[in-house]
């Protein structure tokens, strides 16, 4: 499905879940960002990473230990 | 003596330090041209003149003895709380002694305003702020970038020679390329974080300095590092290039000047230049959205959501609330996608000393309408932009901003990557770039500067 297809589903549904207002501006908004957003997620999700090891206690400020 | 103004931050330092330039002058002329050219720019969003000049009778001896800074809206200062460029920035803050405030206090430098931003941080445009955007001191009707929109637009308007900027995902580079600036930033950790209100949270922001060319952010650096960044000698670079869309689909003028901009880095330090690869680098973008806005949730609550400040704009308030509905499996494979572009860069950078593309793919857009023509169609400014800025965020890598051409007016910046702690090669590298292209770039002023300062 299209994501601007889904956006009309998707984010009315989340919004009453979370129990969050909205109004049409900002509906708008969240649809705009729903389309450029969600099929990048949709591609991540169906990335498979369970074979990627973890770093342990990985330090941002330094390169990944070697393995 | 050039007008004091118009010099370095080092040659301000050196001025001051060799009792050539008064500071007290300094600062009552950085005043005065905050008064009288601000208002173009909206840069500097509030001043305190009386803050300032007790913080310069007490300023010690040091790098930036007398010296004034700009320092962006998202760091507290004793006598003021951050506003984040926002109405409501959905988090404690209070007036205190951020960490940068106390490396500039302890340099001798003084805080001579507060620097505009994006509303929350939330774009690389700089176009939308509870002060009204900051503009583009090249073209008052561009964007300066953002989220620092107001540290790059006050140095590029020589209002002052130096500010403190932020970056979580691009706002002190993606600014520093709009604006015509070199902007650095730093390893993660490696700068002063702490009074920030997401230290300790945030996993991608990092202060880090905005100015006119290499050298003074050299200086400004070690100041919000603790440490000096000495320099040296650059010789051999082996220069990483992609053959990506962060390279590829980019407007003609900006692929241009960076390839010119390459070359003349390679031919300055007698290196050359390699074909890298970097398959995560998609993802690798999405990730650091996705753990950047993850992070800044803690703040959120439903009950929050349907109670915002009414002065938040639109855009703020519908993403904030989108932000709720970012799935969590999606974060967490992001984490993964961090994890395996930490490894992919490790093993680069044995082959690489730097990795080089714009910094963005098109100069500065239209504030009304934050737009970017490239190869394939418009895109939002955004969405181009983030591509070339938030790898290094995500990764935790040093990256710097310098400019190397000119397009419609517009400055064009090319972005240089290296590995963790290699701070001072980016510094090292930026000078080489600017020696070999006369510095040109670096002292190129805006028309607008040029007649308001000569007025």
């Amino acid at each position: 499905m299209e994501a601007s297809g889904s956006a009309h589903q998707f984010i009315p549904a989340a919004l009453a879940a979370f129990g969050v207002e909205a109004d049409e501006i900002e509906l708008a908004v969240m649809g705009a960002a729903h389309e450029i957003f969600w099929p990048p997620i949709l591609e991540l999700l169906a990335l498979d990473t369970s074979a990627v090891a973890s770093e342990q206690d990985h330090d941002l400020s330094q390169a990944p230990p070697r393995r | 003596m050039s007008e004091p103004l118009d010099l370095s931050l080092r040659e301000q330092a050196a001025a001051i330090a060799a009792g050539e330039l008064d500071a007290s002058e300094l600062l009552e002329a950085t005043l005065a041209r905050i008064e009288t050219c601000n208002p173009t720019i909206n840069a500097v969003v509030e001043t305190f003149p009386e803050r300032s000049r007790e913080m310069l009778a007490a300023a010690p001896a040091g790098p930036l003895h007398g010296v004034p800074i700009v320092i962006k809206d998202e760091w507290p200062l004793p006598w003021r709380a951050q506003r984040f460029g926002a109405a409501d920035m959905l988090a404690k803050t209070a007036p205190g002694e951020s960490g940068p405030y106390r490396a500039l206090r302890d340099a001798g430098a003084v805080v001579v305003g507060v620097g505009n931003m994006h509303e929350l941080g939330a774009s690389s445009t700089g176009n939308v702020s509870v002060y009204g955007p900051a503009r583009n001191p090249w073209n008052p009707d561009r964007c300066p970038g953002g989220s620092s929109s107001g540290p790059a637009a006050a140095v590029a308007a020589r209002l002052v020679a130096g500010a403190v900027g932020a970056d979580g995902v691009g706002s002190i580079r993606y600014p520093a390329t709009y604006c015509g600036l070199s902007g650095l930033k730093p390893t993660f950790g490696r700068s002063a974080m702490d009074g920030h209100h997401m230290a300790g949270v945030s996993t991608t922001i990092v202060s880090g300095p905005l100015c006119a060319d290499a050298g003074d952010a050299r200086r400004l650096a070690s100041v919000l590092y603790g440490e000096e960044l000495r320099a040296g000698q650059v010789s051999g670079l082996r220069i990483g290039v992609i053959e990506d869309e962060v390279s590829e689909d980019v407007a003609l003028p900006v692929h241009e000047a960076c390839e010119k901009a390459i070359e003349d880095l390679r031919a300055a330090t007698d290196g050359d230049v390699r074909k890298i690869e970097l398959p995560e680098l998609p993802a690798a973008t999405l990730a650091t959205v996705l753990i950047a806005n993850s992070e800044s949730l803690g703040g959120v609550t439903p009950e929050r959501l349907n109670n915002l400040h009414p002065e938040l704009s639109p855009l703020a308030r519908g993403l904030l609330k989108y932000r709720l509905m970012l799935p969590a499996a999606a974060t967490v494979k992001a984490h993964q996608v961090r994890t395996m572009a930490r490894r992919r860069l490790a093993e680069v950078f044995d082959d690489v000393d730097v990795i080089a593309w714009p910094t963005v793919p098109a100069v500065a857009p239209p504030l009304e309408a934050p737009l970017v023509e490239l190869p394939s169609g418009t895109l939002t400014a955004d969405a181009a932009n983030v591509r070339g800025g938030a790898l290094a965020n995500l990764t935790g890598i040093p990256a710097i901003s310098v400019p190397v051409g000119s397009s419609e007016g517009l400055p064009i910046g090319l972005q240089l990557q290296a590995a963790w702690g290699r701070d001072e090669l980016l510094l090292d590298a930026a000078e080489a770039l600017e020696g070999a292209n006369g510095r040109r770039w670096v002292e190129a002023v805006p028309p607008l500067t040029a007649e308001q300062t000569e007025a």
